[in-house]
């Protein structure tokens, strides 16, 4: 049952466009002491339906660019197969770490992100009240 | 224009093999401000994008057994009661509260992860 609860809370964040895959690996290594490259998996299987469903849809509305899309997907191929080959011969306390880091490193982008909306709000009130 | 979009896509496709995660996170803001495609195209064009690279880097993962098929589908089953949940929620409210909530939770668990 806590699977399914980790799935909705993922599938919430996916929905709101926040990176649901990070939380879903995140919950299942913390919550339920899944090993990371099981949860890695697990996240892999769980974007393969969706994307293919939001594939179909997004292409009925003529809203994906192919000429950008697909040199994108053959290159990321490559980079994906480089990557899981290198992912699947790390040991798992290793790539938990790295996990970890390249968390901190989006944290790190949302915070500058955050604070340039901020400075942005700021300067559009000031501009209103100067009218 | 061609080497832009060949780094941009081997980036992504290294991240998403290594961690079975966030190939998005790099794709939709290099669609949005590097190659400048408005909001809606780049979330699209980047799970297209990313489908491929997600399905090879799957089975390299099978091949080590690492795949658990049961835990992977009851997640799905809770991924999309989630993401319709999600696309409702995005409709009616305004997400700048979840956004800090959710990098304060990154940092928390960034550190936990490192130490």
């Amino acid at each position: 049952m806590l699977e399914i609860g980790i799935g909705i809370v993922a599938g919430i964040i996916s929905g709101l466009g926040m990176g649901g895959g990070t939380i879903l690996i995140l919950a299942l290594i913390l919550l339920m002491n899944i090993e990371q490259h099981v949860a890695q998996a697990s996240n892999l299987l769980f974007f393969i339906p969706t994307s293919i469903v939001a594939t179909v849809i997004n292409a009925k509305k003529k809203r994906i660019d192919w000429k950008v899309g697909i040199p994108i997907a053959l290159s990321g191929t490559l980079g994906a197969i480089i990557g899981a080959k290198f992912a699947i011969q790390i040991e798992s306390t290793n790539l938990r770490k790295y996990f970890g880091i390249f968390l901190g490193i989006i944290a790190l982008n949302e915070i500058y992100n955050l604070i340039k909306m901020y400075i942005l709000e700021q300067k559009t009130n000031n501009k209103n009240k100067s009218k | 224009m061609m080497t832009k979009k060949v780094i941009i896509g081997i980036m992504s496709g290294l991240i998403s093999g290594f961690f079975g995660a966030g190939g998005g996170m790099i794709l939709v803001p290099a669609y949005m401000y590097i190659l400048k495609m408005p909001d809606k195209k780049a979330r699209a064009t980047s799970v297209f994008s990313i489908m491929p690279m997600v399905l090879a880097s799957t089975l390299f993962y099978v091949q080590k057994s690492y795949l658990d098929l049961q835990l992977g589908i009851k997640c799905i089953i809770g991924g999309i009661i989630g993401g319709i949940i999600g696309t409702k929620l995005l409709e009616r409210f305004s997400i700048k509260t979840l956004k800090i909530m959710f990098t304060l939770f990154l940092i928390y668990a960034s550190i936990k992860l490192i130490i």
